[in-house]
């Protein structure tokens, strides 16, 4: 649809260009230079240019550097040395590396699963008729405005292990016995970290659900209800298939931006404890900041590359189809 | 069979109740433990219980965050770097927009695709090269980098944006000015970005946003005390070790005003930019 808008609009910029230059041809010189202004070949490319170099300087260049530089051994402040796959065979021979793609795989999986399944909830919830519907709209989306800094300090107090609200509200509530490390305990610490990523995340999933929720025409539900279809059927057989696109692209958006923030592991737990929860992009931070390795640590980023790719791929194309 | 039915729609109604119960509760936690922690007196917040209420609410937490550290400082160039960004995000997005939704030059339908490809690109990915390039040209350590740095993940979303709010309007409003002589920066300036303010509100609110918000850049790019931005103070005070809950969830509170005003503002666009193109989480 853009593709033939585009098409269109270009025909139209050809007959005005063709006519600002049969118009050249009979007018005298002093209007030379207002013709060339009105060139869309030069206006155009003026005013593409400020946005095509800002994005050129911190996106492609780096983008390309990025893919280089995984097959270097570049330290800060340091000439650079090609050194081939060297990066790559250093890291996979790494046992720990091998957890750290582990731990990735079942932190993006869980934390972009569970997101689902509660947008969806809270997306269903808030398409309920209800009174003064618009206040609870706004709070449920409000972590998407909070910064996520502030969600993992604050949840990194609530997770504290004496004075924490989260410990106390168990003994107090529950009579638990013992503090439980949330943070610090190899088999709650993962748990503990997505469960943060959920609540600073969702919010995206129950804005994009709402909004696929309230496009689909009721005459579908009356119709399925025509049929006999209980709340149940109407559910998986309406609303599911409907929702499908919406579905996709949103996993889509969310696996990308989720596999690869590392905020809120870094805040919380920094990886440990016993690299329980280091992920890649964490990982890559410690190898490039902490220890300069600037080299291998975009190679940590780039293992994942090939998967994200598909996934980026995948997604402007159909960004680019939907666009009408 | 009627009554069957309303039956069922009752208890999905009390269900729904129930849910957006517990939804509103795990969503403001956070918020009111941070609140409430601020207004607490040190001896309190490390006692052997959490209290629910301040015993004695104080604001010695704020005091200490506002005389004792540089909060304010890092509040000034967090709201340099995201006004910048945001005035630069509409101009830049504005004219390049227009150009690619209206104007016929070699590299348009590249550029439409590539947008998004940038828009899509992580962060996590860039981070490095851009260190190492921001140190070779002597832009770490300033707000202009970083600013710079946020266009990178600003300008493709508000560009896909504009460009589709821009195919909306109708090619005749500006026809008739190009035929009385305007220029295609006037017809952009006095004819389609005046109709476009609803899209340009939505850009602005997720420029300023997205900035104000990012961390991973600002804390790699920026280390000296002059030109650190909130959420490299932040994190500064929890490495430090030196420092206490209190402050720390009095400047939470502080730091989520600013966004918080925005979206309160603006919220009602927050689906509209939705529908033009995917937000970033």
């Amino acid at each position: 649809m853009l593709e033939r808008r585009l098409q269109g609009s270009e025909a139209a910029g050809r007959a005005r260009t063709d006519q600002a230059v049969s118009g050249e041809r009979l007018t005298t010189s002093s209007t030379h230079v207002s013709n060339w202004l009105n060139d869309q070949r030069v206006i155009g490319t003026l005013f593409v240019m400020p946005a095509l170099l800002i994005l050129a300087f911190v996106v492609v260049y780096p983008f390309l550097t990025a893919i280089w530089m995984s097959f270097q051994d570049k330290m800060v402040g340091a000439p650079a040395k090609f050194i081939g796959f060297g990066n790559y065979v250093e890291l996979f021979g790494d046992r720990h590396f091998l957890k750290t793609i582990r731990n990735t795989l079942v932190y993006t999986l869980f934390a972009v699963g569970i997101k689902f399944l509660v947008g969806l909830a809270m997306a269903m919830v808030l398409a309920q008729p209800r009174r003064l519907d618009f206040i609870y709209r706004t709070i449920l989306f409000v972590p998407w405005a909070v910064p996520t800094i502030v969600a993992a300090l604050s949840f990194r107090w609530i997770y504290d292990d004496f004075s924490g609200l989260l410990n106390n509200f168990l003994i107090g509530a529950f009579g638990m016995q013992d503090v439980i490390s949330w943070l610090g305990d190899p088999d709650y610490a993962m748990a503990s970290v997505i469960a943060v990523v959920v609540w600073s995340g969702t919010p995206f999933y129950t804005m994009s659900f709402l909004a696929g929720l309230k496009a689909i025409p009721n005459e579908m539900y009356e119709a399925a209800r025509i049929d006999g279809a209980n709340a149940w059927q109407e559910f998986w057989y309406v609303t599911i298939p409907q929702m499908r696109r919406v579905f996709t692209v949103v996993v889509m958006l969310s696996t990308i931006w989720t596999s690869t923030n590392l905020v809120i592991v870094q805040v919380l737990t920094n990886g440990g404890p016993a690299n329980t929860t280091q992920i890649l992009p964490n990982l890559a931070y410690k190898y490039a900041l902490l220890a300069s390795r600037l080299g291998i640590g975009s190679a940590v980023n780039m293992v994942f590359f090939p998967i994200l790719a598909v996934l980026i791929y995948i997604l402007s194309r159909r960004m680019l189809a939907e666009r009408e | 069979m009627a009554g069957v039915k309303s039956s069922t729609d009752h208890r999905l109604k009390w269900l729904g109740n129930f849910c957006l119960l517990i939804f509103i509760i795990w969503t403001l936690v956070p918020f009111y433990w941070m609140f409430v922690t601020s207004l607490k007196k040190h001896k309190e917040i490390y006692g052997t219980e959490a209290t629910l209420w301040p015993k004695d609410p104080t604001l010695e937490s704020y005091h200490t965050l506002f005389f004792e550290t540089d909060y304010f400082l890092f509040f000034k160039n967090s709201m340099v770097v995201a006004l910048s960004t945001t005035f630069m995000t509409v101009l830049c997005a504005s004219l390049a927009a227009y150009a690619i939704a209206r104007l016929d030059f070699p590299g348009r339908k590249i550029l439409a695709r590539g947008m998004i490809y940038t828009y899509l690109v992580p962060q996590s990915l860039l981070f490095i090269p851009l260190f190492a390039i921001m140190v070779a040209v002597g832009l770490t350590n300033s707000l202009t980098g970083l600013t710079l740095a946020h266009l990178g993940f600003t300008i493709p979303f508000c560009t896909w944006l504009l460009m589709g709010y821009f195919l909306s309007i109708p090619k005749e409003l500006e026809d008739a000015a190009l035929v009385d002589g305007c220029t295609r920066l006037g017809v952009l300036f006095r004819i389609i970005l005046p109709i476009s303010l609803p899209a340009l509100a939505v850009v602005a609110f997720f420029s300023f946003t997205l900035s104000w918000n990012e961390y991973l850049y600002a804390i790699v790019f920026n280390s000296a005390p002059s030109v650190l931005t909130i959420p490299t103070g932040l994190s500064n005070f929890v490495v430090e070790d030196v420092f206490f809950w209190g402050p720390i969830m009095a400047s939470t509170v502080f730091t989520v005003i600013p966004p918080l005003v925005v979206y309160f503002f603006f919220q009602r666009w927050l689906i509209t930019g939705l529908t033009m193109g995917a937000v970033k989480t």
